[in-house]
């Protein structure tokens, strides 16, 4: 039996802190690997290690039975690594041919690039990921699931001998989901060699041939994907059973409505979309990526403009208020791009977590901080949100894990007391056990009786949390479900397209 | 992940080394000491250095200096910067002239000449920094291209208002009061402090890092980054006109091109104190010992009676050691897991 | 279609505003629309248009290049020494490329090894040249011996010299833009350095090369400019670095990098900003008046760009709904 890839154990550390202790596995030439594990597990580590990116510590790699051991990414492309990144690195100002040859242009004379010779060569790449575009078309004019498929044409141009995919659905929609599916099955039944690496366990099991499952730096399962189910993988992954997942809800929705939308639309983006929240109510948004559930969420929230219909917040208007107006007003809105726009990476844990109640800690005239006050609050929401207690206060936020950067997130908006809530995919890129702290943080502000709006692509994050389901589908709300109508099914069906875009 | 690989090399041979050497660029001392060491090893061989009369030429034309540079401190803290100081400078010293001069000024030998001229041009420091605010929130410009615009065509126009000629015959009043060693000092220090105390202990200098940092998490977060931004470069246009206003004093002339040489002094001396030009990170005593250190080294050159020009290369100099001192300690803080 | 066809319109906004000036000032001043001031002003504008180009090449990466006037200068001084002590012609032009390919190296060194943000690296560069060519000159002009003058005068097929080598650069350098490895690789390079470099491009050789061709670009400029003058002043070069970003960003280069094009973008700045200040001289207009419209001409351009990329951004945003016409 020949191996395309052999791992023997690998390590490596981060300024002492050991990442990964020991991987071992094997990979049969022509075969789906599927890498599964928590954020933090090592799997991005031992991914830039094979790719060029970082060294290991101590351990061997083989490719093909030859010593692997690149000291730069051209070294594992040379090699026959090639990556298919959940962002996307491809120039929106060149073609598709010119960015699947960038680095390996044919050249006329030594100078001139042979323009006719790249045209051709991309149309049969093209055609092999099934894209129908012209190959000197830029690439700002493809859709996301489009220049994913020329992501793929440039690893295939280069005779990748492994292909890695690093979470490719994370932005698709269902349709371009099955497009990558299909390719991909048509590359595996060409004999390609990859590597799949997806939170979606679903995924994971339906297009591998084996796993393996990485959890705090060492292998703690493989083998063939027959031998495992998602609830299995979840095991490994976290290391026990998770009794039960969601806390438990105490309160439950009051009558009076805290926040309402009217008629709301914008062209493009989104379709009269009304609802109302009520006083300790959780009201969850389901949708397809894509859907414009973010868009709306940014739009209540007054970061985007809206041009038809209103907002209410306690039953006054918000017109035109600005972000700053509306979280006076109680408004809050946790957002789903943690590292743009929902932390300030490099500055302190302390100063994140205190930048929105800033102002309820100042003295006039000059808006001096009450540093006592402030400190002691601090403290306080450090304990609430169950922050990693080894982090000191004036460490930048960016060294923090995932799990806990979210928390801060979370904290920040905790301290204002808000009347209402938004949370754009709260728990996205976050592990199991601050999911759960974070759950239980909601449920309290809604049993404190503030209105809480989530969104979140996982719908059994909905279905555990809510009082209430919306589902959006192409900027309009299709579909609304309370929790005896709790249905999977159902939420789906409608959150899918139903005819497709032509 | 990427930084730490960076310099795996130096982190596993040299852990102790590369610690140290981390901690010392990062000091908030590493310039007061580097400042020392200067001189030290430089009193030795420059007669006058450690005189009374020179330290008094030293801490005089640390003082305007020192006002323009905190300005620009707090702008390059919002993740800004503004090429406009010089030129607000010259125009404020002219307007200043003109308004005030004895020969043939506006107000001339008016009893309000003085005080009306001094509003004049801390409006007209406002009024450009205004303008830069405008342009940078309104208009979305990048603000190192749009301040350079101001910086030509302010310097323009206080060039036209004068064809190029100085303009003497300033009241006495205003040359002996703010030229005067402790009246400016003194003045230094409040806006030093009252800086101090808006970026150190104020919502304001909370809200100003975080635009810094990461101004779309700001906006998130409801920091009201238009007003913000538009304040931070009216201050920074304010702080120019008290500057403009001591070096005027100092010279007794209102001139045009009186700060042209001051944006390399300025900007230096604030990137050297360790202010980032990355924007977040920034101390009002940061650029207070960079001015020191810049003018020391100016003022040491000086008394060895090296030429204008060597001067202004040796200060080119510092000034892309300070940028490559400033990038490497970005790397550091983010290396530094 | 009307956001595309506003679009275009954005495009050809320098064109327009090049036509418009050159028929008011036509219409204003009968001596303008001749063929000698149209040459005149090509020739004028060819120094600028040769800097241009280079500071093409540096904003398409994303930066900028505020030491390209202090490098002619420099380049500029050390020629009117050698001419001075007797050297020949050829080798004085030969010293000032040299001169402009160190300065470049400089720069490039300092920008691509180091990663210092371009603008503080020329800046600090434009003091330190500044401050050795006054140094070297003296800070006194130096007249140049009338061979300069006369091959900067001299003419080829009743084109002038400089016009001649306008072309050949503008023309080598968009070639370089559209047709080689090194030029789509700066485009990349341009749009986000972070992923050229991790798409294997060799971003560092790239800026090199960029910062590198500037130096020699503002060199070239120098010759040029030292042919029309025929002396170096202590203001030799003053503010080019303003007029070449103007130039370039009027023609559509965009200061956010990645988009941009020599020809006939740079090419139409030069020439309007040049027509717009022969036309001022010819109607005896205030000399502390240029800067002022510099300043504003400049102004128009970066508003221009900042227009044009938000048109862009909107463009590329992804629609949710397919909304009917209305």
């Amino acid at each position: 039996m020949t191996f395309a890839l052999e791992v023997r154990g690998i390590e490596k550390s981060f300024s002492g802190v050991p990442v990964l202790r020991g991987v071992t596995f094997a990979l049969e030439a022509g075969k789906t690997l599927g890498l599964v594990g928590e954020n933090g597990a090592g799997k991005s580590t031992l991914m830039n290690i094979l790719g060029g990116g970082v060294q290991a510590d101590a351990g061997q790699m083989l490719l093909g039975g030859v010593s692997h051991a690149p000291r730069t990414p051209a070294d594992a492309a040379r090699a026959g690594v090639a990556f298919v990144h959940q962002e996307l690195n491809l120039f929106p100002n060149l073609t598709i041919a010119e960015n699947i040859f960038l680095t390996a242009f044919p050249t006329r004379s030594g100078a001139f690039i042979r323009y006719s010779a790249i045209y051709q060569r991309t149309a049969e790449l093209l055609r092999e990921v099934g894209l129908d575009t012209p190959p000197d078309t830029p690439v700002e004019n493809l859709s996301t699931g489009q220049r994913q498929l020329v992501e793929i044409a440039k690893a295939l141009s280069r005779d990748a001998r492994i292909l890695i995919f690093d979470e490719p659905t994370s932005s698709l929609s269902a349709r371009e989901c099955e497009q990558l599916f299909k390719v991909m099955g048509q590359l595996r039944r060409r004999g390609l060699t990859m590597i799949y690496i997806s939170h979606q366990l679903g995924d994971v099991l339906r297009l591998c041939d084996s796993v393996v499952v990485l959890r705090d730096g060492i292998v703690a399962g493989s083998g063939p994907t027959r031998e495992f189910t998602a609830d299995r993988l979840v095991v490994l992954m976290v290391g026990r059973a998770l009794t039960q997942l969601y806390p438990s809800r105490r309160g439950s929705a009051r009558s009076e409505i805290v926040f309402e939308a009217r008629g709301l639309g914008e062209p493009r983006v989104i379709h009269d979309i009304s609802f109302a929240l009520r006083r300790g109510e959780i009201l969850g948004v389901a949708g397809l990526m894509g859907a414009g559930r973010s868009e709306l969420a940014r739009i209540l929230f007054g970061l985007d403009p809206h041009s038809r219909g209103a907002v209410f917040l306690e039953g006054k208007a918000l017109h035109r208020a600005s972000p700053t107006e509306r979280i006076s007003r109680g408004l809050a809105f946790l957002t789903e791009d943690r590292r743009h726009e929902g932390l300030c990476l490099d500055a302190s844990i302390a100063d994140n977590l205190m930048l929105v109640a800033l102002r309820d800690f100042a003295r006039t005239p000059l808006k001096l901080l009450n540093r006592a006050m402030s400190r002691a609050t601090l403290q306080k929401i450090r304990e609430r949100i169950r922050l990693n207690q080894n982090a000191r206060d004036e460490q930048p936020v960016r060294t923090l894990s995932g799990g806990n950067q979210q928390k801060v997130v979370l904290g920040k908006w905790l301290l204002v007391q808000p009347r209402v809530l938004i949370l754009d995919e709260p728990t996205r890129g976050v592990d199991v056990g601050a999911k759960f702290e974070i759950y239980s943080q909601i449920l309290e502000l809604a049993d404190g009786g503030a209105g809480i709006l989530i969104i979140s692509s996982e719908i059994e994050e909905l279905l555990g949390l809510c009082d209430r389901v919306l589902v959006m589908n192409r900027g309009e709300i299709r579909d609304e479900l309370s929790r005896p109508e709790f249905d999977r099914e159902r939420i789906l069906q409608s959150a899918l397209p139903a005819e497709l875009f032509s | 992940m990427e930084s730490g690989s960076a310099r795996p090399t130096t982190t596993r041979l040299l852990p102790g080394a590369a610690e140290f050497f981390g901690r010392l660029a990062q000091s908030d001392y590493l310039v007061l000491g580097l400042c020392v060491v200067y001189l030290a090893s430089f009193a030795p061989f420059t007669p006058g250095l450690l005189s009374l009369e020179n330290l008094g030429n030293l801490l005089q034309s640390l003082l305007p200096l020192s006002i323009a540079a905190l300005g620009l401190t707090v702008v390059l803290i919002i993740g800004g910067i503004d090429l406009s100081i010089t030129a607000v400078i010259g125009l404020t010293s002219v307007i200043g002239a003109k308004m005030m001069s004895s020969s043939h000024g506006w107000l001339a030998d008016s009893a309000f000449a003085v005080p009306a001229a001094l509003l004049a041009m801390l409006a007209c420091g406002a009024a450009v920094g205004a303008l830069n605010g405008i342009g940078v929130t309104v208009l979305k410009l990048p603000p190192f291209i749009l301040t350079l615009t101001t910086m030509m065509a302010v310097s323009g126009f206080a060039v036209w208002l004068t064809k190029s000629r100085n303009i003497g015959g300033l009241p006495e009043g205003f040359s002996s009061l703010w030229a005067s060693l402790w009246f400016a000092t003194l003045l230094t220090a409040v806006i030093a402090a009252l800086l101090h105390l808006l970026l150190a202990r104020s919502v304001f200098g909370r809200w100003c890092q975080a635009i810094g940092f990461n101004s779309r998490a700001a906006r998130v977060s409801g920091v009201p980054i238009q007003g913000m931004t538009f304040a931070v470069y009216v201050i920074c246009g304010v702080c120019a006109a008290v500057a403009g206003i001591l070096f005027t004093a100092q010279a007794e002339t209102g001139s045009p091109v009186l700060g042209q040489r001051v944006l390399l002094d300025v900007l230096g001396a604030t990137v050297l104190g360790g202010t980032s030009l990355f924007g977040g990170r920034g101390k009002i005593h940061w650029t207070l010992c960079g001015v020191l250190f810049l003018r020391l080294v100016d003022n040491s050159l000086n008394l060895l009676s090296l030429s204008i020009f060597t001067i202004t290369m040796v200060k080119g100099g510092v000034i892309l050691a300070a940028a490559l001192l400033d990038a490497a300690r970005s790397r550091l803080t983010i290396s530094r897991k | 279609m009307r956001a595309s066809f506003n679009r275009r319109l954005l495009d050809q906004t320098p064109t327009l505003l090049f036509a418009v000036a050159l028929a008011g000032f036509g219409l204003s001043t009968p001596a303008f629309l001749t063929k000698e001031n149209l040459l005149n002003i090509g020739v004028q504008a060819a120094p600028v248009g040769i800097v241009a180009t280079g500071m093409t090449f540096v904003l398409l990466t994303g930066g900028v290049d505020l030491s390209v006037g202090a490098a002619m200068f420099v380049a500029a001084a050390v020629a009117g020494k050698l001419l001075l002590g007797g050297q020949s012609l050829a080798l004085a032009a030969t010293a000032m490329l040299g001169i402009g390919a160190i300065w470049g190296a400089i720069n490039a060194v300092l920008i691509a090894r180091s990663r210092i943000a371009a603008f503080i690296v020329t800046l600090a560069m434009l003091f330190i040249g500044r401050g050795f060519a006054l140094w070297l000159t003296e800070t006194r002009a130096m007249n140049l011996p009338d061979s300069f003058l006369r091959v900067g005068s001299a003419r080829f097929a009743g084109i002038p010299a400089a016009l001649w080598l306008l072309g050949l650069v503008a023309g080598a350098a968009q070639i370089t833009l559209s047709f080689t490895p090194f030029g789509r690789q700066l485009h990349a390079v341009g749009q986000d350095q972070e992923a050229a470099r991790k798409a294997g491009v060799n971003t560092k050789r790239i800026l090199t090369w960029t910062y590198l061709l500037s130096g020699i670009a503002a060199a070239l400029g120098a010759v040029t400019a030292l042919g029309q003058l025929g002396a170096v002043t202590p203001k030799f070069g003053e503010n080019y670095e303003f007029k070449a970003i103007a130039a370039a960003v009027l023609g559509g280069t965009s200061l956010f990098g990645g988009r941009g094009a020599v020809l006939p973008g740079t090419l139409i700045g030069a020439l309007l900003i040049q027509s717009i200040e022969n036309g001022l001289v010819l109607r005896n207009a205030d000399p502390y008046f240029y800067p002022l419209i510099t300043s504003a001409i400049i102004f128009v351009a970066i508003c221009l760009d900042r227009v044009r990329s938000a048109i862009l951004a909107k463009r590329t945003r992804r629609h949710i709904r397919v909304e009917a016409t209305t």
